[in-house]
């Protein structure tokens, strides 16, 4: 058996440099001939025991003793942890792929794969006059939409494109967050149409203002990135009926152009404090830019709590 | 007088070597020598200062060459008492010299050739190949003790036997065959000699005129000389009736498009340009052994081969390979441990205190099949070995086994 465990690390470490690539091809042949039922005639095995036991005999010649004693059942020991970390990484990484984090659909334990994903999590959609640098913070009005109670210790502000793959890219995660700290935080979303690389961003971003006036911002909200790119007239007020909202009052608001002044309020604000792209999430005030992972935002967002706001 | 073991050791640049702030024991010097400083640098001075071509070329360094090829051959002779230098042949090693008069030979169909059973794989396979032939190979069986049998080979031997090719010094457990005694009956019956001196030459006063032997093969790497050369001893009336083996370059004096003149002795078996840095090394080994003494080195591998068995003795589930008396076994201490594979036994030594030895079949798998055994670890000792190296074995070893109980 510990010749699985050498085939494993050897091949590893034969990766790096040549010197243990014969061992592993050992390691293999011995795999290989214990699997098909035949004895391992590479001495291998008894390489190993005698080299690992040969070390503890000089510091803790008992311990030695006990390990030569009982040398294939650690080993078989070692073989099933093995065999079993290595299927639970297999689990990680499918859930990494399919929820977007490694724990699985309840996310609250430290994921090791993360640090690799935030590779993957680069990216805004940014706009052309942009200076790149971001001096200020946004203030939350009342007519914003908002999630969670005023008094919140951690105030969350997005400021986004419904047009924008990134910010799409982002709300499983702002989903994750709102349903992870509930009452603790409170989210807001702002709009920051990218209309110069995304036409139809700001009618998007209008429309939801109309559904917002319904009652249903959120709702639409989702249903905005659930179908991104459909921004022509008819299919945002398609999008009002499937929500049942009242569609001639929402006809009437889009074409209207009723909450243009709001969005390029929104914009502008945006922008003068140097928003160049979306997302951008102010948490607190700290400046998060482009979509991050739930353990990126949850470092912060937990500081942020444990400072008491 | 005894050696003077630790000025002896002075000349070995590898001893001065640590590994985990341990010395090195070595005592697999039945299966590789170290090589003294004084033959490093002969080999060296080859390379360095004279590195061509012997035989063929006749500048400066071409002369030089075979200056100190034949000086190596004329030290050689000296070193087993030779007659003649012609009859020094150089060969890669032992093997390849027992190969060379299995080929030449001219063994035919019917023809016997005796062996021991403790031939060393070298000493055998050259024989079983010529079965195709027709030629018939028996062994003459150890007796008791696991000494050789006088009486089983002369029970062997008879008018059919046409050449005894036996070991002189078992490297499997140390014992020597008597070969004064084996020539003696041997050409009483019209047998020529050949003895494996692989282990003999290097270890224990050999006199190949006294033994009136016929041939003797024997390797530079065991008697501290370079690795890749060996010598062919051969009484000279008997190499001049064999036709060569391996011809090409060197071996001719003249060729045509369809006939060759061959060269006299030893050249006609040296073909192809030669190993002349390790002839010439191999020279300057056996001057250092013969410098040392033989008898003095035989002597001081049984004193320490006894410090080891006097050790052992009584250690749990320890059977000793060959005779008890350590005088029998020269400088080899061969051994199992009841239920123990000799490969974990030799790299637990080398993992603990760096003792190297040999563990395995040792090229003599069959005598290990005979005796239905996987191998044995073998202590093989040299000039080198101290005492206290000895008492570090026995302690290690007995460690060990206390670990495998």
């Amino acid at each position: 058996m510990i010749c699985l465990i050498a085939l494993v690390v050897f091949a590893v470490l034969g990766i790096f440099s040549a010197k243990y690539r014969t061992v592993a091809k050992e390691a293999f042949d011995c795999v290989f001939r214990r699997i098909t039922l035949r004895k391992c005639t590479t001495g291998l095995d008894k390489r190993l025991k005698s080299k690992i036991t040969g070390k503890l005999m000089l510091k803790h010649p008992g311990f030695a003793r006990n390990v030569y004693k009982h040398f294939e059942m650690i080993s078989w020991v070692f073989t099933i942890v093995l065999i079993v970390s290595f299927s639970y990484s297999v689990y990680s990484v499918a859930n990494l792929f399919i929820y977007g984090n490694c724990n699985g659909p309840i996310p609250d334990a430290f994921c090791l794969f993360d640090p690799f994903i935030s590779e993957g999590t680069e990216g805004e959609c940014t706009i052309e006059a942009a200076v790149g640098e971001i001096t200020g913070v946004l203030e939350v009005h009342p007519d914003d939409p908002v999630i969670g109670p005023k008094d919140a210790k951690v105030t969350i502000i997005e400021a986004g494109c419904f047009v924008c793959p990134y910010t799409k890219q982002a709300v499983p995660v702002v989903k994750q967050i709102i349903s992870h700290y509930g009452d603790k935080i409170r989210f807001v979303y702002k709009d920051f149409p990218v209309s110069s690389a995304h036409p139809g961003a700001q009618e998007a971003a209008e429309a939801s203002h109309c559904a917002h006036e319904q009652g249903k911002y959120w709702e639409y909200h989702y249903m905005l990135f659930e179908n991104q790119g459909k921004t022509g007239f008819e299919e945002l007020v398609g999008f009002a009926e499937n929500l049942d909202l009242d569609t001639e009052q929402f006809s009437e608001c889009l074409a209207s152009h009723k909450y243009k002044s709001k969005v390029d309020s929104d914009f502008r604000e945006a922008f003068e404090i140097g928003v160049y792209g979306t997302p951008t999430f102010f948490i607190n005030g700290q400046v998060v830019v482009g979509p991050k992972t739930f353990n990126e935002f949850r470092q912060i967002i937990d500081n942020e709590l444990a400072r008491g706001g | 007088m005894g050696l003077d073991v630790e000025k002896i050791r002075e000349d070995f640049p590898v001893l001065k070597k640590t590994v985990n702030n341990k010395p090195i024991i070595y005592m697999d010097s039945a299966c590789m020598t170290l090589r003294p400083i004084q033959v490093i640098d002969k080999i060296n001075e080859y390379y360095r200062e004279y590195p061509s071509c012997g035989e063929r070329s006749l500048h400066k360094f071409g002369k030089r060459v075979d200056e100190e090829v034949e000086k190596s051959r004329n030290i050689i002779k000296k070193f087993i008492n030779a007659k003649r230098m012609e009859e020094i042949v150089f060969t890669k090693n032992t093997t390849e010299g027992i190969n060379l008069l299995a080929n030449s030979l001219g063994l035919k169909q019917g023809d016997i050739v005796l062996g021991t059973d403790k031939e060393h794989n070298s000493n055998l396979l050259p024989w079983q190949k010529l079965a195709s032939m027709g030629v018939k190979y028996e062994v003459v069986m150890s007796g008791k003790d696991d000494n050789f049998s006088f009486e089983n080979f002369k029970e062997k031997m008879n008018r059919g036997v046409k050449l005894v090719s036996m070991v002189h010094m078992s490297n499997l457990d140390g014992t020597t065959t008597p070969a004064k005694e084996i020539v003696k009956t041997a050409h009483e019956n019209e047998a020529l000699v050949l003895l494996d001196g692989a282990q003999s030459v290097p270890h224990h006063p050999l006199d190949v005129r006294k033994l009136d032997v016929d041939f003797l093969a024997f390797s530079g790497h065991k008697m501290m000389g370079p690795s890749g050369i060996g010598v062919l001893y051969g009484k000279k009336d008997l190499l001049e009736k064999l036709p060569a083996f391996m011809v090409g370059g060197g071996t001719v004096v003249d060729t045509t498009h369809y006939e060759a003149k061959f060269e006299e002795l030893p050249q006609k078996f040296e073909a192809g340009l030669q190993n002349y840095a390790g002839i010439i090394g191999l020279g300057e080994a056996a001057k250092y052994l013969m410098k040392i003494g033989k008898e003095n080195i035989e002597k001081h591998e049984i004193e320490l081969n006894r410090r080891v068995t006097e050790g052992v003795e009584g250690f749990e589930r320890l059977s000793l390979i060959g005779p008890r008396e350590a005088e029998k076994r020269g400088g080899i201490i061969s051994f199992n441990i009841n239920g123990v594979s000799s490969h974990e036994i030799a790299m637990m030594m080398d993992e603990m205190e760096n003792i190297c030895v040999r563990s395995g079949a040792h090229c003599v798998h069959s005598w290990f099949n005979a005796h239905k055994l996987d191998g044995s670890v073998r202590a093989s000792l040299y000039i080198y070995n101290t005492p206290e190296e000895c008492d570090k074995f026995v302690e290690t070893l007995k460690r060990v086994i206390d670990l495998m109980k």
